[in-house]
C-alpha cells in the first residue's frame, strides 16, 4: 500500500532529480525538481489525441500491469512471478504501439521488442543467481536473508543487472525505442501517437518502474539496510552518469553487448556458483 | 492552472527561414539561456507539444506541413510566429510563392519580431504564450463542460436581435480593416435582418439557450452560397464554425458546390476555409478598393 | 478378449479409417465423420469420468491373434517403406527399415523366448495417458471436423492443380488417430512400437499428399528420420529381450526404480528410446523434418507435427524420465531439449512464414518438454506434462486459424497479416487467444515455463542460460505477430465468411479449451498430472505454491479485461448495429468533445482532422 502511494511521489522525485542532475553535467541549471509533476499535470489537462480508439486502452493495462508488478515485488512475492508481470506490461505498451499504426510508432515497438530481447535473459538471470544463494525466489525471503550482501556473491549478475537498467530506465545509449534524443528519425518512437492523459499514464508507468528496479538493486545489499539504500541511489546517479558520457548506441549493438554481458557476466557467476556449491 | 504554466512543450517548424532564427531559436536551449530552466522541453511529436514554434514565411510548400503540425497538436494549443517572416512575410512578401506571413495559414497568437529574432524575445515570446495558452484552456473549459449542449438548429425571426448583436461582435475585426461601413455585417439593421431570416437558411449554434455562432447561406442554380459563418470570439477553435459549415450545408441539399466568398484581407478566415476543404478559385473587386476572393468545394 | 473403453478407442478410428477410403461423396463423408469425431470425443471425456463405463468380452479374439495381426501389418508397411525406398532411389531408407525390419523378426522369431508382458494395455487409471488420450481425442476430432471444410476449400477454391484425394486423406486422419489412442494406451513395447510405425507411416503419407517433388520430397526425409528413430527403438526392444528385461513401460520403469545393476542394465534401452523419443519430436539435429513437413495441408501439420504425433516423441521421453533421471543419459537428453529451445526460439525469429514460425516454435517447445524428461526431477515432469497439455491446444488453434487465413488473404507471410482483426476479427481474437496461451504471462505455457525453470534452476542451473535466453527469444516473436495483428493501416475490408461451420467448430471448441486449460489449470494439476507423477516418484512435492497460483489468478482476471477492448473496438464506425442518433453523429464526427474521450485521428485525414469522440 505504502508502494502505491509514495511510489509515484519518489519516482517522479527521482525522475526531477535526474534531469537536474543531467542539466548540471551539461553546465546548465535545469528545471525545477518537480518539473515531472508539472509535466504530468498539464498532460493531463490536455486533449487526447488518438488514431486508433482502442491504443489507449494498451496504455492503461500497461500501468495497471506495472503498478501490480511492483506491488508484488514489495508484497514480498515471487521473483520470477514479478519478471513475468513486468514483462507483461511491456508488453501491452508494444501493443499499443502497433495499434496506434504510425510508421514511428511501429518502428519504436519493434525497437523495444529489441530492447525487452535484450535485457530480458539478464533479469532472469538476475533472478536465478539469488534464488541460488539464498534458495528461495520470494522477495520476502531473499530480503531477509542473513549472511553476506548478495552483492558479494553475484559480482557478475549486480554488473550484469546495472547494464540493464541503462536500458530499462530509458537512458540515452538504449532509449531506441522513445527516442529521447533523436527526434528526426522516429520522432517519439514508441510514443509518437500518444497524448494528453494517455501520454501521462506512461511517465507514471516510468515512475513506478524506477522505484521497483531501485528496490530490486537494493535486494543485492538487503543485509545491510542503510548501505543498501545508499547504494541504490548512487547506482541511480551512475546511470544518469553513463547516460551523459555515451551518446548513442545502434539497436544491433543493444542487443550484441546486452546479450554478451548476461551470457558473460550473468552466466559466468551463475556458473561459478554452481562450481562451488 | 497548475501544471499547464510550468511544462510548456514546444515543436519547432522551419516554414521556409533562412536558418536564422531556427539557429536562434535552438540557442535557447543551449546552457546560456536554458530554456529548459522554465519546464521548456523541445519535442519532436506535435502530438505532444502546446507551442507551435514558426520560423519563415509561409510558401507553397510548407502549407500543407504547417496546417499538418497545427492539427496534430493536442487543444490547449498556441501558435508563435518568430521573426520578421514569419510574422508578416519579411522580405519574401512579395514573392510568387509566398502567402505572407504564417497567420494566412493557421492562428497565430504570439508574434516576436526580429531579423533575426533574439533568444531573450523568443524568450519572451514564449512566456507571453503561456499566457494564451490559459486563455484557450480557460475557453476550453467553459466549451468543454457544455459542448455536448451545443446546439445546431435552424435560426427564426424570433432570433433575429441576438444575432444582430452577434454580428456585430464578430465582424469587429473585418470592421478595423476595411472600415466598419464596407463591411454588410456591421451596417445591417434589425428589419433587414428580419427579411433576410426569411428568405435564407440561418443555423444557429446554441449553448444553454446563449447564442454562440450563426451560419447562413442561400440556393441559387444549384450552387449553395454560404454567406457568412460567426462564432462568437470566446468559441473560436472549439470546432463550433466547422460545425455550423456542415450543419449549412447539409441544409442545402441537392446542390453540386458551394461558393463563398470573403475580403482579400481576411487571411485567418481564408485559412479556416482552406482548413474545410473549399478552395480558391477567383478575385474581383468588389467595391473600389476592396477586392473579394472566391472559395469554393465541390460536393462528393 | 476384455472389450473396455480403451480397445474401443483404438480399433473404431483404426477401422473406421478404413472404411472412410470407400467413402466418395461429400455429404456422407461429412455426416460420418461428424459423428465419428463427436463419439471420439464423448469416449475420451468418458475416459476421465468412467472409464469402466463400457465392459464386454470377445472371446474369438486371443492376445495371439492379435500379435499375429500385427506382425502381419508391420510386415506390410515393412514392404511398402523398402519399396518407397528402392522407387525413389533413397538406399538410406531401404537400409534403415530393413535393419529396422531386421531387427524385429529376429526379436519375434530369430532369438527364442522372450519376456511375456502381462498387460498389453495401460489401465485408464494411467493418468498421464489419460491426459495424452484427452488431447488426441478432443483435438484430434476438432481437426478432421475442420478438414471437412478446409479440404474442400483446399481442392475446389485455393489448390485445384491438386488430385483431389479426400477419402485417401481422411482415412489416414483416422488411422492416425487410432494409432495415437494405441500408441498412448500400450504398455507392451512392442505393441508402442506397432502404433508407433504406424503413425510414422501416416505422417509419411500425409506429407506427400500433394504429390509435388517438394512435398514427395520432403515427406522421404521425415520418413527417413523417423526411421532413424524406430530403428533405435528396434534396438531397444531387441536389447532387453536378449537381458531377459522386461518388455514392458511399467516394468521397466519399476526395475529402474528397484535400483541396482537391473538400473545400469535398463539405462542403455532407455538412452535408445529417447533416442527414438527425440526424433519423432524433432529435436536438433533432426528438426529440418518438421520444417519440411509443413507442406502438409494445415489440418496435417496441427494435428501430427505439433499437437499429437510429435507429443509421442517427448510423451515417451518423459516415460523415462525415472529411469533416466540423474543419470550421464539424462544430462545429455536435457542438453539436447535445452539447445533445441534456444536454437528454435531463435529460427522462429528469423521466419515470416507463419506455418514456420510455428514449427520452429514447436521444435523449441518440444525441446522444453525434452529438457523436462532428461532432468526428470518431480517438477520437472510436472512441468513436462503441463507443457504437453498448453502446447497442444494453444499451438493446434494457431495452426487451424493460419490455414483459415492463408485460405482468406492467401498467403501465410506474417506481415500480410496486418490488420486482420478488422478483417477476420473472429479469427484474429482466437489467434491471439492462442498467442496468449502460448507465451503470455499468466496463461498455460508460461506457468509451464516458470515451473520449468524452478524445477532446472534446481536440478542443473547451468541449463536455466538456455531457458533464459530462449523465452526472450520466444518473446520477440509472438509480440510482434500480435502487433501485426492488431495493427491497423488505412482502411482494410472485412472478409466475408471468415470460416464454414465445422470450422468455426473447431477453432471454437479450441480457443475454449485454451481458455479453460489455463483457469482450471490447478484442478488439472491436482486430478491428474499430480496423480500421475506421485505415482512415479513415490512422493509428493508441491511445484507451485498456492500463493503463486493466487497471484497468477489475479493475474488472469485482469488480463480477461483485454478483450474489452475489442468490444469498444467493434462498436467503431464499421459497426452495424443501431446507436442512438446524438451518438453516431459523434462518432461521424460532426460533435466535438474535448477532455477525457479524446479526438481521433485518422492517418489520411489529417488534413481534415476531425473532432469525434
Amino acid at each position: 500500500m505504502v508502494y502505491l502511494l509514495a511510489a509515484p511521489l519518489v519516482g517522479g522525485l527521482l525522475v526531477g532529480w535526474d534531469r537536474r542532475i543531467s542539466a548540471r553535467m551539461q553546465s546548465r541549471q535545469g528545471p525545477p525538481i518537480f518539473q515531472p509533476f508539472y509535466d504530468v499535470f498539464k498532460l493531463c489537462k490536455k486533449e487526447n489525441i488518438v488514431v486508433r480508439r482502442s491504443q489507449n486502452y494498451y496504455v492503461a493495462l500497461f500501468l495497471v500491469f506495472v503498478i501490480f508488478t511492483g506491488g508484488l515485488f514489495f508484497a514480498g512475492s515471487d521473483l520470477l512471478l514479478v519478471i513475468f508481470a513486468l514483462t507483461l506490461a511491456a508488453i501491452f505498451l508494444v501493443l499499443g504501439a502497433y495499434k496506434a499504426s504510425s510508421p514511428f510508432s511501429f518502428i519504436g515497438a519493434e525497437r523495444e521488442l529489441i530492447q525487452m530481447m535484450a535485457y530480458e535473459p539478464m533479469v532472469l538471470l538476475t533472478a536465478i543467481g539469488m534464488y541460488m544463494v539464498t534458495k528461495s525466489f520470494q522477495v520476502g525471503d531473499i530480503a531477509g536473508y542473513h549472511g553476506v550482501p548478495l552483492v558479494f556473491l553475484l559480482p557478475g549478475i549486480f554488473l550484469g543487472f546495472l547494464y540493464t537498467l541503462e536500458i530499462k530506465f530509458r537512458k540515452s545509449p538504449f532509449d531506441l525505442s522513445s527516442s529521447h534524443h533523436a527526434h528526426q528519425e522516429l520522432v517519439r518512437g514508441l510514443t509518437t501517437e500518444f497524448s494528453g492523459r494517455t501520454l501521462a499514464m506512461i511517465e507514471i508507468a516510468h515512475w513506478y518502474e524506477l522505484v521497483f528496479l531501485l528496490g530490486w538493486v537494493y535486494l543485492f545489499f538487503a543485509s545491510m539496510p542503510i548501505l543498501g539504500v545508499a547504494v541504490s541511489l548512487l547506482v541511480f546517479v551512475l546511470v544518469i552518469f553513463v547516460d551523459n558520457v555515451f551518446a548513442r548506441l545502434k539497436w544491433q549493438a543493444a542487443i550484441r553487448s546486452a546479450w554478451a554481458v548476461a551470457a558473460v557476466l550473468g552466466f559466468g557467476n551463475i556458473l561459478i556458483l554452481s562450481l562451488l556449491r | 492552472m497548475f501544471g499547464l504554466k510550468q511544462s510548456p512543450w514546444v515543436i519547432h517548424y522551419d516554414a521556409s527561414s533562412c536558418n536564422g532564427c531556427d539557429i536562434e531559436t535552438l540557442a535557447c536551449l543551449t546552457p546560456g539561456f536554458d530554456v529548459e530552466r522554465l519546464g521548456v522541453l523541445n519535442t519532436g511529436d506535435p502530438k505532444h507539444a502546446d507551442i507551435f514554434l514558426v520560423t519563415g514565411a509561409a510558401n507553397e510548400q510548407s502549407h500543407a506541413v504547417i496546417r499538418n503540425i497545427y492539427d496534430q497538436m493536442p487543444e490547449p494549443k498556441v501558435v508563435v510566429a518568430i521573426g520578421a517572416c514569419a510574422c508578416t512575410g519579411g522580405i519574401f512578401r512579395e514573392c510568387y510563392n509566398i502567402s505572407g506571413g504564417v497567420d494566412t495559414v493557421i492562428p497565430v497568437d504570439v508574434f516576436v519580431p526580429g531579423c533575426a529574432a533574439r533568444p531573450e524575445a523568443i524568450i519572451d515570446g514564449v512566456v507571453q504564450a503561456l499566457a494564451a495558452l490559459m486563455d484557450r484552456r480557460k475557453a476550453m473549459k467553459a466549451l468543454g463542460k457544455n459542448v455536448d449542449q451545443v446546439l445546431y438548429s435552424r435560426a427564426e425571426s424570433a432570433d433575429a436581435a441576438r444575432i444582430l448583436s452577434l454580428q456585430k461582435t464578430a465582424h469587429q475585426q473585418e470592421g478595423t480593416i476595411y472600415g466598419e461601413e464596407h463591411v454588410p455585417g456591421l451596417v445591417q439593421t434589425l428589419p433587414a435582418l428580419e427579411v433576410e431570416l426569411t428568405q435564407r437558411v440561418f443555423i444557429k449554434a446554441t449553448v444553454n439557450g446563449r447564442l454562440v455562432g450563426v451560419a447562413r447561406g442561400y440556393a441559387q442554380d444549384r450552387t449553395g452560397f454560404i454567406s457568412d459563418v460567426i462564432v462568437h470570439p470566446y468559441f473560436h477553435r472549439c470546432g463550433v464554425g466547422r460545425r455550423l459549415l456542415e450543419e449549412l450545408e447539409k441544409a442545402l441539399p441537392d446542390m453540386n458546390r458551394f461558393e463563398a466568398s470573403i475580403g482579400d484581407k481576411c487571411v485567418e478566415s481564408a485559412a479556416w476555409l482552406q482548413r474545410q476543404g473549399y478552395e480558391l478559385y477567383k478575385t474581383d473587386s468588389w467595391r473600389p478598393a476592396i477586392a473579394r476572393v472566391y472559395f469554393q468545394k465541390e460536393r462528393k | 478378449m476384455m472389450m473396455t473403453l480403451i480397445p474401443l478407442l483404438i480399433l473404431v478410428p483404426l477401422v473406421a479409417g478404413l472404411a472412410m477410403l470407400l467413402i466418395r461423396n461429400d455429404h456422407v463423408r461429412r455426416v460420418i465423420v461428424t459423428i465419428l469425431v463427436l463419439a471420439i470425443g464423448a469416449a475420451s471425456v468418458l475416459l476421465v469420468v468412467a472409464p469402466d463405463a463400457i465392459s464386454f468380452t470377445i472371446t474369438a479374439v486371443s492376445d495371439h491373434s492379435i500379435n499375429l495381426a500385427m506382425n502381419l501389418t508391420e510386415a506390410a508397411m515393412a514392404i511398402f517403406v523398402l519399396y518407397v525406398g528402392v522407387h525413389s532411389r533413397r538406399p538410406l531408407i531401404a537400409v534403415l527399415m530393413a535393419v529396422q525390419a531386421g531387427l524385429m523378426a529376429w526379436f519375434e522369431y530369430g532369438s527364442g523366448s522372450h519376456p511375456e508382458v502381462s498387460q498389453n494395455l495401460l489401465p485408464a487409471t494411467d493418468h498421464f495417458s489419460v491426459i495424452m488420450a484427452l488431447i488426441n481425442g478432443i483435438v484430434g476430432g476438432g481437426i478432421c471436423l475442420y478438414a471437412l471444410g478446409y479440404m474442400k476449400e483446399y481442392h475446389e477454391v485455393a489448390h485445384t492443380d491438386v488430385t483431389d484425394r479426400r477419402p485417401t486423406f481422411f482415412a489416414l486422419l483416422f488411422v492416425f488417430v487410432g494409432a495415437m489412442f494405441g500408441l498412448v494406451f500400450s504398455n507392451n513395447l512392442t505393441w508402442l512400437f506397432f502404433f508407433w510405425e504406424i503413425t510414422t507411416l501416416c505422417s509419411y503419407l500425409l506429407i506427400g499428399y500433394t504429390r509435388t517433388e517438394e512435398s514427395r520430397r520432403n515427406a522421404q526425409r521425415a520418413l527417413m528420420m523417423n526411421l532413424l528413430g524406430g530403428v533405435a527403438f528396434a534396438a531397444a526392444i531387441v536389447y532387453l529381450s536378449r537381458n531377459a528385461c522386461p518388455l514392458d513401460l511399467q516394468g521397466l520403469i519399476d526395475s529402474a526404480k528397484s535400483g541396482g545393476s537391473s538400473k545400469a542394465l535398463v539405462l542403455l534401452p532407455a538412452a535408445l528410446l529417447c533416442f527414438a523419443g527425440i526424433t519423432k519430436s524433432a529435436q536438433l539435429p533432426f528438426s529440418s523434418w518438421l520444417l519440411g513437413a509443413m507442406v502438409a495441408p494445415t489440418p496435417v501439420s496441427a494435428l501430427l507435427h505439433s499437437s499429437t504425433m510429435v507429443k509421442a516423441g517427448v510423451y515417451l521421453v518423459l516415460r523415462m524420465a525415472p529411469v533416466i533421471t540423474e543419470t550421464k543419459v539424462g544430462m545429455l537428453v536435457a542438453l539436447v531439449g535445452a539447445v533445441t529451445f534456444l536454437v528454435g526460439s531463435l529460427a522462429a525469429i528469423t521466419a515470416a512464414d507463419a506455418k514456420r514460425v510455428l514449427a520452429w516454435s514447436t521444435v523449441a517447445n518440444l525441446g522444453l518438454i525434452v529438457l523436462c524428461g532428461g532432468i526428470g526431477t518431480y517438477a520437472a515432469v510436472w512441468a513436462g506434462v503441463l507443457l504437453i497439455i498448453f502446447h497442444a491446444v494453444a499451438k493446434c488453434l494457431l495452426f487451424l486459424c493460419v490455414g483459415l487465413v492463408e485460405h482468406k488473404i492467401h498467403s501465410r507471410n506474417i506481415d500480410a497479416m496486418s490488420g486482420l482483426i478488422v478483417r477476420m476479427p473472429a479469427v484474429a481474437v482466437m489467434m491471439l487467444i492462442g498467442m496468449a496461451g502460448m507465451f503470455l504471462a499468466p496463461f498455460g505455457m508460461l506457468i509451464s515455463k516458470y515451473a520449468v525453470l524452478m524445477a532446472v534452476v534446481d536440478a542443473a542451473p547451468v541449463l536455466s542460460v538456455f531457458i533464459v535466453f530462449g523465452s526472450s527469444a520466444t518473446l520477440f516473436f509472438w509480440v510482434k505477430w500480435m502487433g501485426k495483428l492488431v495493427e491497423v493501416v488505412g482502411t482494410p475490408e472485412r472478409v466475408r465468411n471468415e470460416f464454414t461451420l465445422g470450422e468455426g467448430l473447431a477453432v471454437g471448441v479450441l480457443s475454449m479449451a485454451t481458455f479453460l486449460a489455463c483457469l482450471l489449470f490447478p484442478m488439472i494439476s491436482s486430478h491428474m498430472i499430480v496423480p500421475y507423477v506421485t505415482g512415479v516418484f513415490g512422493e509428493h512435492a508441491a511445484s507451485l505454491t498456492q500463493g503463486n497460483i493466487i497471484i497468477m489468478m489475479i493475474m488472469m482476471a485482469m488480463v480477461m479485461l483485454f478483450p474489452l477492448s475489442f468490444i469498444r473496438y467493434g462498436r467503431g464506425p464499421q459497426s452495424r448495429g443501431r446507436l442512438p442518433e446524438r451518438r453516431q453523429r459523434r462518432r461521424q464526427g460532426s460533435i466535438p468533445r474535448f477532455g477525457r474521450q479524446g479526438r481521433k485521428h485518422d492517418d489520411e485525414q489529417l488534413l481534415h482532422a476531425r473532432v469525434a469522440q
